[in-house]
């Protein structure tokens, strides 16, 4: 709030529409991108009802050229929303320590809550390239495919004696849980911004279906190590 | 006999040459109904006279007496010590420039936001002083009442990471001043213009949404419906869009 700021608003008037616009699209983003993760879990979460539904999804969304679409497409959000939506985060060191101090003087649950958004946003980026990388190197997605993936270092492995490692376990478990958090809680901000609901019972209703979606996911991973543990359902014992 | 209590209160004067900043204790008797602003001229007068902190009207009008109590801003003078730990600390807002101790000064912060916004009714009326004036809408007068309610005690200002990240950020107290002039109908500014007072990131696109200004408003104005309302106005005003139907 400088004299230069006050002078450059009555002097210069006009603001343009950049920063509408980029507020804008980084609240899109963000819908499209909460949107595509609950869809995508859903889709998932076939596989509890049966492997053969999976499949056909599956070989739907290829035959179609959904697949081969839509993921060049999310990805291409996901770098946009990288991008509108970093821009927001406290990066410099002097805003880190600002923030720091303020949320941990307040105790104030939703400033906390966002801080915890930028820290899963990180999570979030690396661990769905990761992902991404895995997934288009085994293409195409297929109930058996997808249980060997997950299951592979350790799960399968029915002597627990054994122990290796459950590395795809604990990343999606991991991934999971961020995603859900960083979605989440980010819808809850975009219609905190925009939308015309008190925020208490807005934040419930998504922390719930928020609930519902981690369960899913997890259900999933459960049912795929139980996939790839047996040879019946077309499982492969690494 | 009252509750001991002990204050722990930043301490630092600015003017005072070499003076560090730092916490000091005071130990002081509870009494009942004391408030904040009570304990502290307590303080003043029988602990240590070189305290400074700011109060004027002590019945939450005036909003001169906000600080950290406990870490979060809130009006000393309607804060009652029977609902604060024994110990407690007292900071001075951020954001604003400090004067000493527990006092900054909002005063130029204020001046510089009721600038920018044009924090006034603009209107190609001439005034009459012998005719009578035009009636309002009580359903009007209300909605302007509510955001009208703002004390300017900066409490929303210094809990806002991005106020105190950014110093052009006008915080929710900013854009409840606008959105009070944009419900005035006496008011003749079209929303472009309006657009034009907090249609960038300084304004209602700066805003992260955390929400801090709601949950800690001295006054307890609906900033979150205050701040979203703005922000669909400036929108729909940016793109040049209209809802008709459509309450924004
Ligand atoms: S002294 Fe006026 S608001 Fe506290």
């Amino acid at each position: 709030m400088e004299l230069a700021k006050n002078l450059n608003a009555s002097v210069n008037k006009s603001f343009g529409k950049t920063d509408l616009l980029v507020d804008l699209a980084q609240s899109i983003s963000g819908v499209i991108l909460i949107g595509f993760l609950w869809m995508h879990m859903l889709f998932v979460a076939t596989i509890v009802v049966s492997p053969e539904l999976f499949d056909a999804l599956s070989e739907g969304l290829d035959k179609y050229y959904l697949a081969q679409f839509g993921i060049p497409a999310t990805i291409l959000v996901i770098i946009i929303h990288i991008f509108l939506a970093g821009r927001r985060a406290p990066l410099r060191l002097r805003d880190l320590r600002i923030t720091y101090r303020m949320a941990s003087l307040m105790k104030h649950y939703d400033t906390w809550v966002w801080v915890g958004q930028v820290i899963t946003a990180l999570g979030v980026g690396i661990m769905a390239s990761m992902h991404l990388w895995t997934i288009l190197t085994h293409w195409p997605l297929r109930a058996a495919t997808s249980a060997a993936r997950v299951a592979s270092n350790g799960p399968a492995d029915i002597t627990w004696g054994s122990f290796t490692f459950p590395y795809y376990v604990v990343f999606y478990v991991i991934f999971l849980i961020f995603g859900e958090y960083h979605g989440g809680f980010g819808l809850y901000r975009i219609l905190v911004k925009w939308g015309w609901w008190e925020r208490h019972t807005m934040g419930w209703v998504l922390k719930g279906i928020t609930v519902i979606i981690v369960v899913l996911g997890l259900t999933a991973l459960y049912t795929f190590t139980k996939i790839a543990a047996n040879p019946a359902l077309g499982g492969a014992i690494h | 006999m009252g509750r001991q209590i002990t204050i722990s209160c930043f301490r630092f004067n600015p003017n005072i040459p070499g003076d560090k900043p730092r916490m000091q204790d005071y130990k002081l008797e509870e009494y009942e109904g004391m408030t904040l602003f009570i304990a502290l001229n307590d303080i003043r007068e029988k602990l240590d006279p070189t305290l400074v902190f700011d109060f004027v009207c002590r019945a939450a009008i005036c909003g001169s007496c906000a600080m950290l109590i406990n870490g979060r801003p809130r009006l000393a003078c309607k804060t009652m010590t029977r609902n604060l730990p024994s110990h407690f600390t007292v900071m001075p807002l951020p954001v604003f420039k400090l004067i000493g101790d527990l006092s900054v000064d909002t005063g130029k912060w204020f001046r510089d936001l009721q600038m920018r916004t044009e924090a006034w009714i603009h209107t190609t009326k001439k005034f009459d002083f012998n005719a009578l004036e035009v009636r309002m809408d009580n359903k009007i007068a209300e909605e302007i009442y509510e955001p009208e309610r703002c004390v300017e005690c900066g409490c929303c200002v210094a809990c806002c990471i991005t106020a105190n990240i950014r110093d052009d950020f006008m915080g929710a107290t900013g854009i409840n001043r606008v959105c009070r002039f944009i419900i005035d109908p006496r008011d003749e500014r079209a929303d472009a213009e309006y657009f034009e007072v907090v249609g960038d990131e300084g304004g209602t696109f700066g805003c992260v949404g955390l929400m801090a200004c709601d949950d800690m408003c001295p006054m307890e104005l609906p900033l979150q419906e205050n701040l979203a309302f703005v922000r669909r106005k400036m929108a729909g005003a940016g793109l040049k869009l209209t809802f008709p139907g459509i309450k924004l």
